[in-house]
């Protein structure tokens, strides 16, 4: 059902001129990189804290706080420098397993770090007793890890 | 000199083993980058603090002896694959101006990171608690913050071998 969608990506002049280019796609790969470096870090910083361990001198809506603007604007980077990596390369992703594997983890990510572990982590300690926020932390970090290797495998593996 | 070294880790048994396995190589990146994200994410908060950039409530001894013990682990994981993926193939690093820019790199983190141990921080229970660190300590952080975006970059582009000044393809190392 989506194959047109990323046959439509693929022929687009967009695609073609970072397939045809030789620094845009190194140069998006770099920042993308970065941005991953930089959205782990805000992410780990939070998770940590559930698991009750870390930055353990602030509570955790302080430190859910401290890592809100890095995590929001780090994953705002990662979407734009994943589109043109996507779309130049649409048809190989489309067939590779690991690029869905990536996308799914992305959702389920998305869905745990911005709309469960934001409202467990904007109450003080104890309020989901001592076990939810551990939950969460490992779900997430999980998650996040295995954006990770699938997106490591998209390259290496299809 | 360091060519010889590297042909002989080449011709190593180990190494042929690492090299010639199906997955190796595959297992070892994937874990290289995962740790990557550990260490950067981590150390760029560390970095922040002496900069000023974020956490600047939390008094800086404090930051550290929460973070480093993952750190820790994180540069463990970071650098043993690192070491291993040169060890299977140290005849594809050699030769690549990439590598050699990034172990430029984290050689002056390493120096950059001593400096502040041995000398900025022996004073840090005086201004610990500012939110804003000492100019030294600034620098530090910002220095660090810039390298660590230069080691993600430059390992990125170890990829390129091809995408490097002509000046070094004329020292015809390959």
């Amino acid at each position: 059902m989506l194959l047109p969608f990323f046959q439509w990506m693929q022929d687009l002049a967009f695609s073609a001129y970072f397939l045809n280019s030789v620094w845009p796609t190194p140069i998006v790969q770099c920042i993308h990189l970065v941005s991953v470096a930089v959205f782990a870090g805000a992410v780990l910083l939070v998770d940590l804290r559930l698991l009750g361990t870390g930055l353990t001198m602030a509570t955790i809506p302080q430190v859910a706080r401290a890592a809100q603007p890095w995590l929001v604007w780090s994953f705002v980077v990662l979407v734009m420098t994943g589109i043109p990596q996507m779309a130049s390369t649409a048809t190989k992703q489309y067939y590779s397993p690991f690029f869905w594997w990536k996308m799914q983890a992305v959702l389920l990510g998305l869905v745990v770090t911005f709309l469960i572990r934001r409202h467990i982590a904007s109450k003080e300690e104890g309020y989901y007793g001592p076990v939810w926020p551990k939950v969460v932390g490992v779900t997430s970090i999980a998650l996040w890890t295995s954006v990770t290797i699938g997106a490591r495998l998209i390259g290496l593996l299809s | 000199m360091i060519r010889a070294l590297f042909e002989w880790v080449d011709a190593m048994p180990g190494s042929i083993a690492w090299r010639e396995s199906l997955n190796g190589y595959v297992y070892l990146l994937t874990l290289h980058v995962v740790s990557m994200g550990v260490v950067a994410g981590i150390i760029s908060y560390w970095d922040m603090r002496l900069a000023g950039m974020a956490l600047k409530w939390i008094p800086v001894s404090k930051v550290k002896s929460a973070l480093f013990p993952w750190l820790y682990g994180g540069v463990l994981v970071n650098a043993g694959t690192g070491f291993l993926m040169l060890y299977s193939q140290p005849m594809r690093y050699y030769p690549n101006f990439w590598f050699w820019f990034k172990m430029g790199m984290l050689v002056i983190l390493a120096a950059n990171a001593a400096y502040f141990h041995l000398s900025i921080e022996k004073t840090v229970e005086d201004w610990e608690d500012d939110p804003v660190a000492p100019l030294k300590a600034r620098l530090a952080g910002y220095v660090s913050l810039a390298f660590w975006v230069g080691v993600i970059v430059t390992g990125r582009m170890t990829a390129y071998s091809g995408l490097v000044p002509q000046w070094w393809l004329d020292l015809g190392l390959g």
